[in-house]
This record gives C-alpha cells, sequence and structure tokens, in this order.
C-alpha cells in the first residue's frame, strides 16, 4: 500500500546506489590510482571506492572509535554554537524588532557581520582566541546569531497589526501582547531561521575543521583521508557529514511541525 | 431560431469525482446536466458542494471517477479556449497591463498584433476600462480585475464561458454593479455561459435556467427556468415574478431552516 | 499627562517601523552616530587590550590597507606615513598581492558560480515543481545532494582534477545551484499554478506558457533566493580559497601560501579585519545591486 511518492522515491534513490556500484565497478580496472599530489605521485588511490571497500572503511573506522568519535566532537561544537548563538541572535532580534529606536542603533553591527562570509571570521578569531574549541564554537555562534537575528527581527515585524489592534482594544499591556501575541505569531518564522542557521553552521564548522585539523573531528577526518589519500575514509566521512546535516534539518523540521500546527496547511 | 438538434454544447451523464487523501471526499456523484447553445445556466449550491470541481472538469483540468462529460459532442480532452475558464481566485497577471491581459490568448492563438489590438480595444470600450490599458493590475479594484478576467475569456470567442463565482469576493454593491457589467456583455456578445455561484439572487438576476445542487456529495436536486424577460434591469430585482422565483429557489436550497422549538 | 501619552500611542503604527516613526534624515545621523560609537568602542578596546599584534588599533588597520592597495609602493612617504609591516603583510607582497586584485579575483569566482549555478538550479527546480512526477523522483536526491556541504567535497574533488582553477569553482558553482532550487520549486509550484490554469484555458501552452507565464509569475521568489545564493556564493569561495588557492580573499585572510604553509606565518589582524571589511562592502554592494535589478524587474508586483 505505498504511495506512488514513496515507491518513486525509493527508485530514485536505489537507481542512485546501483549508478555508483557500476561506476565503482567498471572504472575499477580502468580510472588511475596513482594521483599527483602536488608534490609526489601516490599510489594505490581508489577514485571510486567499490561498496565493499566502503564498507569495510566503515566498519574499521567504527570499531576503532574514529569515527564515531569525530562525530561526537563536531556535532558538541555545531550544537553549543547553535545554542549560544540563537539565544544572543533571538534574543537580540526579538528586541530590534520591537523596539525602533534600538533597531537603527543596532543595524550597522548587524549588516556588518550579515554580510561577512561566514568563514573569513575564523583567521581574526584565531588570532584573537588561538586555535582550538573557543574561535570554532564562536565562529558557529556568530553566524547562527546573525541568522537568528534576522529571522526573529522579521518574525516580530511580520505581525499582522490587526492582531495586535484586537489584542489592545481588549485591554492587553504592552508586555502581555509581547508576549502572548508577538511571540507565538513571530515562533515559525525564528524556527524557520533557526533551521537555515544550522545548515550553515555545519558548513561552517567543517571548514574550520579543515583548516585547524586536529584530533579528533570530522574536518580532520576528511584532511586526513585528504592528506594520504584514503579515498574510502573521505567518502564516509563526506557521507557521515551530509547524514548529520540531514538529521539536523529532519529533527528542525519536526520541531516546526509541532510548533506550527495551529496554522492552515496550504496544500 | 431554428431549434437545434445538434449536440448541447455541454453535457454530463453521471459524473463522479472523489478527491483522494487521508478522507476520501466524494466530491461530486450520479450528476447530469445539459447546457445548450447560447443558454445562460446557473449553477447554485451551498459551499463545498462540488460547484468548483464540476466546473473544473468540464474545463478539462480533472477527470470525472465516473460518467461522462462532452462538449458540443466531442469528449472534453483536457484545457483549451474553446472552454473558456475564469477561476474563482484572482487570476489576473499581474506582470502584464490590463490590455496585454486582454490579448493573451489571441497571442496563444497566433494572431497578429493589429489583429489582437482590435480585439482589445473593443473589449476596453466594452466594460469601459480604455483609460485603464496600459495599467497594471495592482491599479485596478478587485471588481474591474475580475471584468478583465471575463473579457480576457471573451476575446478568444469560445463556444462555452466556465465562470466560478467571479463576483464572490466583493461587496454587495459592486457585486450588483457587476452582474449588470456581465448581463450587458453577454447581451452584446451571445456565448453558452455556465455560472456557478451561492447567491440566490445572482442567479436569478444573470440566468436563463438555474441547476440546484445539493450538499455533499454534489447531485442535481432541483431545477428553475426563469421566466423573466430580458433586457432584466435594476427595477427587475423587485419585480412580482423575481421575488416569487427567489422564493422558490430558496426553498429549494434549503435556506429555510428547521423550524424553531 | 496620561491622555496626551494615550494619543501618542494610538497615532504610533504598532508596527513601530522606524521608517515611518522617525525621518529618514534623523534615522541616517543616528546610524552614523552608532558607526562612529562602533568605532570609538573598538579604539577603546583596542587600548586597553594594549596587544597590537591581537588588538589592532583603527590606524594600523588603515595603514594596512593603505599597504595592501598600494603594493608597498616605494614612494617617499609623508612625515607619520609608515607602511605597515608583519609576516603575513610580507608574505603577501612577495607574492605580490594586492587588495584589489585579491577583491577582482574572488568576485570573478563568485560571478562564475552565479553565473553557471543559477541557471542549473533554475532548470532543476523549475522541474520539480513543474511536474509532480519528476519532483517525486528527483526531490530525494536532492534531499541528499543538498545535505553535502560543498566544501567537504573539495579534498575529494582535488583527487580527481588537480589543483585547477576548476576545482575551486566547482564547489562554488554546486552551492549556488543547491539554494537556487528551493526558490525557484516554491516559485513554480505555489506561486505559478494558479497562472498557469487560467493561461491554459485560454490555449497557451509550451513556450508560451513558459515565458510569458511560469517564469513572470515565479520571478520574484526566484530573485527573492538569489539574495541568499549570493551570499553562499561568497561564502564558498572565500572558503574555497582559504583551503585550496594561491590568490583570491581567501588567501589574503589566511596569509598567502597554502594551508599547509600558512602554519608559518603570523596572521596579522590588521591584515585580516581589512580583509573582513572589504569582503562586507563587496558583498554588500553586489546585494544591493540585486535589489536594484529586482525592484527593477518586478515593478509591477502590489504590495
Amino acid at each position: 500500500m505505498t504511495s506512488p511518492r514513496v515507491r518513486r522515491a525509493v527508485v530514485a534513490l536505489a537507481a542512485l546506489a546501483v549508478l555508483y556500484a557500476l561506476a565503482a565497478e567498471l572504472g575499477h580496472g580502468r580510472l588511475p590510482d596513482r594521483i599527483w599530489l602536488g608534490a609526489h605521485y601516490v599510489e594505490n588511490v581508489q577514485l571510486l571506492p567499490t561498496f565493499r571497500s566502503l564498507a569495510e572503511e566503515g566498519t574499521f573506522l567504527v570499531e576503532s572509535r574514529i569515527l564515531l568519535d569525530s562525530i561526537a566532537v563536531s556535532t558538541r561544537r555545531v550544537f553549543l554554537g547553535l545554542l549560544l548563538g540563537s539565544a544572543a541572535g533571538i534574543l537580540l532580534g526579538l528586541l530590534t524588532g520591537w523596539a525602533a529606536r534600538l533597531e537603527v542603533l543596532a543595524d550597522p553591527w548587524v549588516t556588518f557581520f550579515r554580510f561577512t562570509p561566514a568563514l573569513a571570521l575564523l583567521p581574526l578569531y584565531v588570532v584573537w582566541f588561538g586555535y582550538g574549541e573557543t574561535s570554532k564554537v564562536l565562529l558557529i555562534a556568530t553566524n547562527v546569531a546573525v541568522i537568528t537575528l534576522l529571522g526573529a527581527h522579521q518574525g516580530v515585524r511580520g505581525v499582522p497589526a490587526v492582531y495586535l489592534d484586537a489584542a489592545a482594544s481588549l485591554g492587553a499591556s504592552r508586555w502581555l501582547r509581547f508576549r502572548r501575541v508577538v511571540l507565538p505569531m513571530a515562533f515559525p518564522t525564528i524556527l524557520a531561521s533557526v533551521r537555515i542557521a544550522a545548515g550553515l553552521a555545519w558548513v561552517t564548522i567543517v571548514v574550520a575543521e579543515l583548516i585547524d585539523a586536529r584530533m579528533p573531528s570530522l574536518g580532520y577526518l576528511l584532511a586526513l583521508a585528504g592528506a594520504y589519500p584514503r579515498v574510502p575514509t573521505m567518502l564516509i566521512g563526506i557521507a557521515t557529514v551530509g547524514a548529520l546535516v540531514l538529521l539536523f534539518d529532519l529533527l528542525a523540521l519536526l520541531l516546526y511541525a509541532r510548533a506550527t500546527r495551529w496554522m492552515e496547511r496550504v496544500a | 431560431m431554428t431549434a437545434s438538434a445538434a449536440a448541447p454544447v455541454l453535457e454530463a451523464v453521471g459524473v463522479g469525482y472523489t478527491y483522494a487523501g487521508r478522507t476520501p471526499t466524494v466530491a461530486l456523484e450520479g450528476l447530469g446536466l445539459e447546457v445548450r447553445d447560447n443558454e445562460f445556466v446557473a449553477l447554485l449550491g451551498p459551499v463545498g458542494c462540488g460547484k468548483t470541481t464540476l466546473l473544473r472538469i468540464f474545463a478539462g483540468f480533472l477527470r470525472p471517477a465516473t460518467g461522462t462529460v462532452r462538449c458540443a459532442g466531442s469528449d472534453i480532452d483536457g484545457p483549451g479556449w474553446q472552454r473558456g475558464y475564469v477561476l474563482q481566485e484572482v487570476a489576473i497577471f499581474p506582470w502584464m497591463t490590463v490590455r496585454e491581459n486582454l490579448e493573451f490568448g489571441l497571442l496563444a492563438k497566433g494572431l497578429a498584433p493589429s489583429e489582437r489590438r482590435a480585439v482589445s480595444d473593443e473589449l476596453l470600450g466594452l466594460i469601459g476600462l480604455s483609460a485603464f490599458e496600459a495599467a497594471y493590475p495592482k491599479e485596478l479594484s478587485a471588481g474591474m480585475s475580475k471584468m478583465v478576467e471575463v473579457s480576457r475569456v471573451l476575446a478568444t470567442d469560445p463556444s462555452l464561458l466556465l465562470l466560478d463565482e467571479p463576483f464572490g469576493a466583493l461587496d454587495a454593491q459592486t457585486r450588483a454593479r457587476m452582474q449588470d457589467a456581465l448581463a450587458r456583455l453577454w447581451e452584446h456578445r451571445r456565448k453558452t455561459v455556465l455560472f456557478v455561484t451561492h447567491d440566490a439572487e445572482e442567479a436569478l438576476y444573470l440566468a436563463d435556467r438555474i441547476v440546484v445542487l445539493s450538499e455533499r456529495p454534489g447531485r442535481v436536486r432541483d431545477e428553475f427556468a426563469v421566466d423573466i424577460p430580458r433586457p432584466r434591469s435594476f427595477e427587475t430585482r423587485f419585480s412580482a415574478r423575481f421575488l416569487e422565483l427567489k422564493r422558490l429557489v430558496w426553498e429549494a436550497t434549503g435556506a429555510r431552516g428547521a423550524p424553531s422549538t | 499627562m496620561a491622555i496626551r501619552g494615550e494619543w501618542r500611542r494610538t497615532r504610533k503604527s504598532w508596527r513601530r517601523s522606524a521608517d515611518r516613526w522617525w525621518p529618514i534624515a534623523r534615522r541616517s545621523w543616528l546610524w552614523l552616530i552608532s558607526l562612529a560609537a562602533l568605532l570609538a568602542a573598538y579604539t577603546l578596546v583596542a587600548r586597553v587590550v594594549a596587544r597590537p599584534d591581537i588588538v589592532p588599533e583603527p590606524r594600523d588597520i588603515a595603514d594596512a590597507f593603505r599597504t595592501l592597495v598600494g603594493r608597498g609602493v616605494q614612494l617617499a612617504a609623508p612625515e607619520g606615513h609608515h607602511h605597515h609591516s608583519s609576516d603575513q603583510v610580507e608574505t603577501l607582497l612577495m607574492q605580490g598581492v594586492t587588495l584589489q586584485a585579491a577583491l577582482a579575483v574572488s568576485t570573478a569566482r563568485v560571478l562564475f558560480g552565479l553565473l553557471v549555478g543559477v541557471p542549473l538550479g533554475l532548470l532543476v527546480g523549475l522541474l520539480m515543481g513543474w511536474s509532480r512526477r519528476a519532483d517525486d523522483y528527483l526531490h530525494p536526491v536532492f534531499i541528499l545532494v543538498r545535505s553535502v556541504p560543498p566544501l567537504a567535497l573539495i579534498t575529494y574533488i582535488m583527487l580527481w582534477l588537480g589543483h585547477s582553477e576548476a576545482h575551486r569553482l566547482i564547489p562554488i558553482v554546486y552551492a549556488v545551484a543547491v539554494t537556487a532550487v528551493i526558490p525557484t520549486y516554491h516559485g513554480v509550484r505555489d506561486v505559478a499554478a494558479k497562472y498557469v490554469v487560467a493561461a491554459r484555458s485560454l490555449g497557451a501552452r509550451g513556450r508560451l506558457l513558459l515565458t510569458r507565464v511560469v517564469l513572470p509569475a515565479a520571478g520574484p521568489a526566484v530573485l527573492g533566493g538569489l539574495r541568499y545564493s549570493l551570499a553562499i556564493a561568497w561564502m564558498t569561495a572565500v572558503g574555497a580559497e582559504m583551503l585550496m588557492a594561491e590568490n583570491g580573499m581567501g588567501n589574503l585572510l589566511v596569509g598567502g601560501g597554502m594551508w599547509s604553509s600558512r602554519l608559518q606565518t603570523r596572521s596579522d589582524p590588521a591584515v585580516i579585519i581589512v580583509g573582513i571589511v572589504s569582503l562586507a562592502a563587496a558583498g554588500w554592494a553586489m546585494d544591493a545591486g540585486l535589489r536594484m535589478l529586482t525592484a527593477r524587474l518586478t515593478r509591477w508586483v502590489s504590495g
């Protein structure tokens, strides 16, 4: 009793897997396995590892705890960064959305951070806070803060005036209006911005860890795999990052769906 | 006028349609309808009775689950300019001027610019929007936008007009004026019209025949021939015959609720 | 007193839009004051911390700017006008890097990414939004593709293409294409849908339908998403340059040279700040340009 949608999705994904397996098999004998790596040649590189070698590599990585530790470290950084960043960003966004005076005051700061590419701040943070946890987490936090600030700001501004008017004519104080009208209505927009920020946080952490590669982290895994090079590890690392991004995204989506149960669904 | 023994312009027999979903909804069931040449038929029914579904089937966007629908004797195969369809929602193209909107169907037909212009000039004059020919829809009122949409489908000279509650979103006075405009337009360019509405008075004012649909699942509940002479005017709304018919129609639609106590 | 306060409150718009609340002129003043306050605060912090190698004073930053732009031209410098020097600057000067050149290179990469990535994303989004069937097949694949950060792929791509320009550009194109799909998808599916019904009832089909109805209708949504694609393009370009390039702004920020050698160069925060501010300025400029273009193309949009 599967709907055509589910069937087609399965077909598409299966086709992808089959295509890859075919490519890997075909490439086995034909692809070059000697790669020029900037200063020297490296032998025995599998450009398209077969599923078998991927599975073997994967088992090794999991059993030796390398993969799991890396996941733990990177996830922790992303999570921390998201927490700090959204707390700061949402708070500031709500304030600047609600009080126009504050908005104008904060505007130069926000505009500056908004147009700075996320990663550009990394070297600066490294100079200020040294290599290590702080600079990375702060980098993510900064980016998340900017995105959630804009989201919260937009959420507050986007509340239809009618609801505020109605609340006022029912005698609600400013504080009550904020709490019971603005916040619930702004919440979906805020959540949506958190979702976007989460995706960006992962992009940021991967690159930050690639640049400042130290054990254990997913970026380091990728960097190490790139240095040898050890392609199966690389692909597994990439796939792991992708899976984590997907997981965070799904969680955010679930949260969003729950929080917006009262909203009318557009078909 | 020779009595036409030819196929009716629109013919539906035993039409049924069900919307899939978590809870499948039967929108139409065993519905039969006929619209003859140059007739103005009003389809009257409560909200949710399947009027829009039926119109979409006639327009060619939906295929009936059961039964057949035919236009001028042949099966309906998809949307086309021969069955001009005006949606319930606002569908005037906001990125085109009024004139460009009117000429769009002609553009699709492949007419030359001069030919298109001639037609759009005439239509602009008919609906009294010549001054707005180069305006964008955002500058028009809701009523004017709808008239542009109606004129837009008229431009291609279809054999059938399908109008889905075009004046539903307007206030009473504007609606009355639009009804007048539509009536005048129709008398100027006789076409076969199937007009969906939930407003009995509107149906009586505009139509030659009223078909009353039941609540969901929709099927034909009653039919009325509107024998009020044309052209109709403001006064018509208060004539004895009009009020008499209105009472009949209202009772047919179940407007008279359950007796109190 | 209470009555006057009451009256004032009812006159103000609830949305508290700063635009309506204070006239533009006063707003600009406040903006400048805020900016000045930002600079003053920074200078204060710099003075207090008193570690010019970590928190450079504005003067140092200005000097670094001048040096990088002027490429260390050996002119007779007027009194008090000294050339900024540090490991990082030296490395850069050795490579003949100037701020303008680096910015130009990065901008070129971003533009390339947009020029190739946007049509790609548009195509996929159009296909998915138009045909339910295509959507059912493509959407799951798209979700997978979207989940992989393009820069994570860069080490893998390097194995295939070596250190070439393509190797750096592919992640940018990839990132742009991916971000362009969703707005297009929604624009076609949600916005254009009802207009398509009307247009088909007027006999339109094929190319006419696409160019005169679908594209204009979906236009605003697509253009709105383009600003986001622009931001992503910049981020990916800078990231790629930080990891794997010998030129461009990313390279400038990490002190010149490849990432394997950058550890040997002591980073100069003044240069970094100059780089960051330049990037922000460039990003802002391109965004403003895009906003103007969008306004031009969507003059017909109401509200």
